[in-house]
């Protein structure tokens, strides 16, 4: 969710609880003797609103898992989350005089001060990476077929080499060859090759693009087995030369003068282009890991900061 | 032809039951969701189950109290299987005994009003401002109009200035000692090494045991016949009585003449005689100069034959003979009047104030004449000396030894009358002492005390070590 011009009033009304908050804080603390205190009428306030907002934020999880029900919109849920579930670090904290206290307390502050922060740090990772991977990942996927569409231009890159280069014992000729990986229509016919088993159900037959002989055809083949399968295999791996832009795109100019045909070329454009792809999918994967791994922090904390919160009120409202 | 991007062929890569595939990142998600909230609930059922008492304690105790942070009992009391979260009154006076601020006062608060405990290790005792504002702000007694300043809040915000330096006040020490004269450098004798004064040179705390410059150490030895209480004048209060010094160095002692003054202000009394009259009452110094002569004399009794001094002699007074032949206790007499003479009229004036001096032989404050005696003592007006200013509020001047002493008693450079108070005015103290974390503790509590001291009852005690020592409630 982008923190823009929709969340102004969600700020100005949480600015203003702040402010009544602090002022009704400063004067309770300068005018009693004790300073605050979390037993005070006031403490008492502070306490029971601010985790009544922490229970609203952790509402969000539930609400999401039921998004039929007509409980208002997902968005001013989040909106409510992401405010509300501010504002209960000062309440808290007025709420404690800004002491920690005992045990209990102090484990809860902590849980509040970690949640809070890593919700902030969520909050900004999700205001700006949505921009970046857009602008970073042109052919971004859905996450969790990031692995099946690695799998896809593998075979892709498989399909390619073999047209122009003869068998290499990857293709397998299933139906789901004729899809293309990451989504692209293969348009491009190539020759049958004899012996390729399955490559020409790949894609349309054409003649074009010849077959070239094992001569010609070997910096292509040595290049595509030592370096780019690997690579399409392992694309996270680091150290690869393919695995960075600029030198993927240099080692495929060097392949190019290496190759006679001008149909070849074509292939070559192609297998960039799938370099390319999977690249763009490692980097979308980093970004999605950076977008989400924070609530592996953010959300037990705070179930456990929920629970021992109702403990802590049962206790103090019972002694 | 390049390849191209399809929406159609999107969608078919994709297998629409993806999200309901557990991925390992929704499956990490989930367990640790679990994991965490289970581990909490272990961990305070653990601590709930170990009888461990700081689990649901407010914080931790004062530093004073931190050997019952786990004696809840000792403060709180049991009620259905927990701890009223209010300390009662009577725990704390079962240990302590809290005598009332004053008498007149219109209301006292609960200990735990002003002493906040679970705070952490802080100092219990030092209290809020708030505490004591709470009647100070706009004072009231049960006696009608307060004797003190009704509307302080703070020192910064109401705090009057010192009584001792109100409008009218002065000294009402008798020595009569120019601060002006003996900060300037000063020639000892006629042919002695000038010297400059440091204020430590005759102003210490009791404890400081380092060895006087200007002392004489036979009269620092000595033990006059008074007693340095008698010579302190009591700044009285009202009420709750002075804080007594713990350390022996939080006030400046009096000054004494045998290590301060004595290496100095010589007490010779004759030329016959080199050692001095002791800084005593007037009888003893009567004394000790009979004797002295006696033992003069008895040691050259020539000296019983006075020749005619012209030089001494006064207008109008008889003629004495040329040369006279006196008994022993004549001369005696004779010398002791003169001697007493120059000691009242001079000597001991230089300092001390004093009241009926025997006159003069018909003139006073002339020499007597030769042959005249007298054994009319005077009296020595009391010192007066003030010890302490100000009875309602303590003040450390070790606290403050990294200051020059003229930083905050600036007159004594300059003041040439006893009269004058030296002490520094509360605008001196504010310089430092004031709210925020570039200033000293400003807190009433720096100086002031709440309880009546003098009025302390003793209690009874209640704990044994092994009770106290032990971790169980």
């Amino acid at each position: 969710m982008r923190i823009d011009k929709s969340q102004r009033g969600w700020a100005i009304a949480s600015l203003i609880i702040l402010a009544g908050s602090t002022t009704a804080y400063v004067f309770s603390a300068h005018e009693s003797p004790r300073g605050a205190t979390g037993g005070s009428p006031l403490g008492l306030l502070f306490g029971s609103i601010g985790f009544g907002f922490m229970i609203f934020a952790a509402l969000l999880g539930a609400r999401k898992r039921v998004p039929v029900w007509r409980i208002g919109r997902a968005q001013a849920w989040m909106r409510g989350h992401l405010w509300l579930g501010l504002l209960s670090l000062p309440l808290i904290l007025f709420h404690g005089g800004f002491h920690f206290g005992g045990l209990l307390t102090e484990v809860l502050m902590w849980l509040l001060i970690i949640t809070v922060a890593s919700g902030i740090f969520g909050a900004i990772l999700q205001h700006y990476l949505p921009t970046i991977m857009t602008r970073n990942v042109p052919l971004e996927t859905i996450y969790d077929e990031i692995g099946h569409v690695h799998s896809l231009l593998r075979e892709e890159a498989d399909r390619s080499v073999e047209a122009i280069c003869g068998p290499l014992g990857f293709s397998k000729g299933s139906p789901e060859d004729s899809l293309r990986a990451g989504g692209f229509a293969a348009m491009r016919p190539v020759a049958p090759v004899a012996g390729s088993a399955g490559s020409g159900t790949a894609v349309a037959a054409a003649a074009e693009v010849l077959v070239l002989s094992e001569e010609e055809s070997a910096p292509l083949r040595r290049f595509y087995l030592q370096e780019m399968r690997p690579f399409l295999e392992h694309p996270k791996k680091r150290g690869q030369r393919l695995a960075d832009a600029d030198k993927a795109a240099a080692a495929f100019a060097g392949l190019r003068t290496l190759l006679p045909a001008l149909a070849a070329h074509a292939i070559l454009d192609d297998l960039m282009e799938i370099c390319d792809e999977a690249r763009q999918l490692v980097r979308q994967e980093r970004l999605h890991h950076l977008l989400h791994n924070w609530l592996l922090v953010h959300i037990p904390l705070s179930l456990a900061l929920i629970l021992l919160g109702a403990i802590h009120a049962v206790v103090a409202f019972r002694y | 032809m390049a390849r191209t991007r399809t929406t159609k062929k999107l969608a078919q890569r994709i297998d629409l039951n993806y999200f309901k595939r557990p991925s390992a990142s929704k499956r990490a998600k989930f367990w640790i969701s679990v994991v965490v909230p289970v581990m909490a609930l272990a961990w305070i059922t653990g601590q709930g189950l170990s009888g461990n008492p700081r689990i649901y304690s407010s914080g931790r105790m004062s530093e004073a109290h931190s050997v019952l942070e786990n004696q809840c009992a000792t403060c709180h009391v049991q009620q259905a299987g927990g701890f009223s979260a209010k300390a009662a009154d009577t725990a704390c006076l079962s240990c302590h005994d809290g005598p009332v601020h004053h008498n007149d006062q219109v209301k006292t608060p609960e200990c735990a009003m002003c002493h906040s405990e679970h705070r952490g290790r802080i100092n219990i005792s030092a209290v809020s401002d708030r505490a004591c504002d709470e009647c100070h702000a706009d004072l009231k007694t049960k006696t009608g109009a307060p004797n003190y300043a009704a509307h302080i809040r703070s020192l910064e915000d109401g705090h009057p200035q010192f009584a001792a330096l109100r409008d009218g006040s002065y000294d009402p020490g008798t020595l009569k000692l120019n601060h002006a004269i003996h900060m300037q450098p000063i020639r000892r004798s006629p042919n002695g090494p000038v010297v400059n004064l440091e204020c430590g040179d005759c102003h210490r705390p009791a404890a400081v045991k380092t060895n006087w410059i200007y002392a004489d150490e036979r009269y620092g030895a000595a033990k006059p016949s008074y007693s340095e209480e008698e010579e302190i004048h009591l700044v009285k209060a009202n009420n709750l009585t002075s804080h007594a010094p713990v350390t022996g160095r939080e006030l400046m002692a009096p000054v004494k003449f045998g290590t301060a003054c004595s290496s100095c202000h010589l007490l010779t009394f004759d030329k016959r005689f080199e050692k001095g009259v002791p800084h005593d009452k007037p009888e003893i110094i009567h004394l000790f100069v009979v004797k002295k002569l006696r033992d003069y004399i008895a040691a050259h009794p020539g000296d019983v034959r006075v020749t005619r001094d012209p030089d001494r002699e006064l207008a109008g007074r008889p003629i004495l003979p040329e040369a006279r032949i006196l008994t022993p206790e004549q001369w005696v007499a004779e010398r002791s009047t003169e001697d007493e003479h120059l000691l009242w009229r001079k000597t001991c004036q230089e300092c001390h104030t004093l009241r009926n001096v025997p006159p003069g032989a018909g003139n006073d404050g002339a020499m007597p004449a030769s042959g005249t005696t007298s054994h009319a003592l005077p009296e020595v007006e009391k010192s007066n000396t003030v010890a302490r200013w100000m009875p309602h509020a303590r003040f450390d001047h070790d606290a403050h030894r990294g200051f020059t002493c003229v930083s905050c008693h600036s007159k004594a450079v300059s003041s040439t009358n006893a009269k004058d108070i030296l002490l520094p005015g509360i605008a001196i103290c504010q310089t430092c002492h004031a709210p925020g974390p570039d200033h000293a503790e400003s807190r009433c509590s720096e100086c002031h005390t709440y309880h009546d001291w003098s009025e302390r009852q003793e209690v009874t005690p209640k704990f044994t070590l092994p009770t106290i020592r032990s971790t169980s409630r």
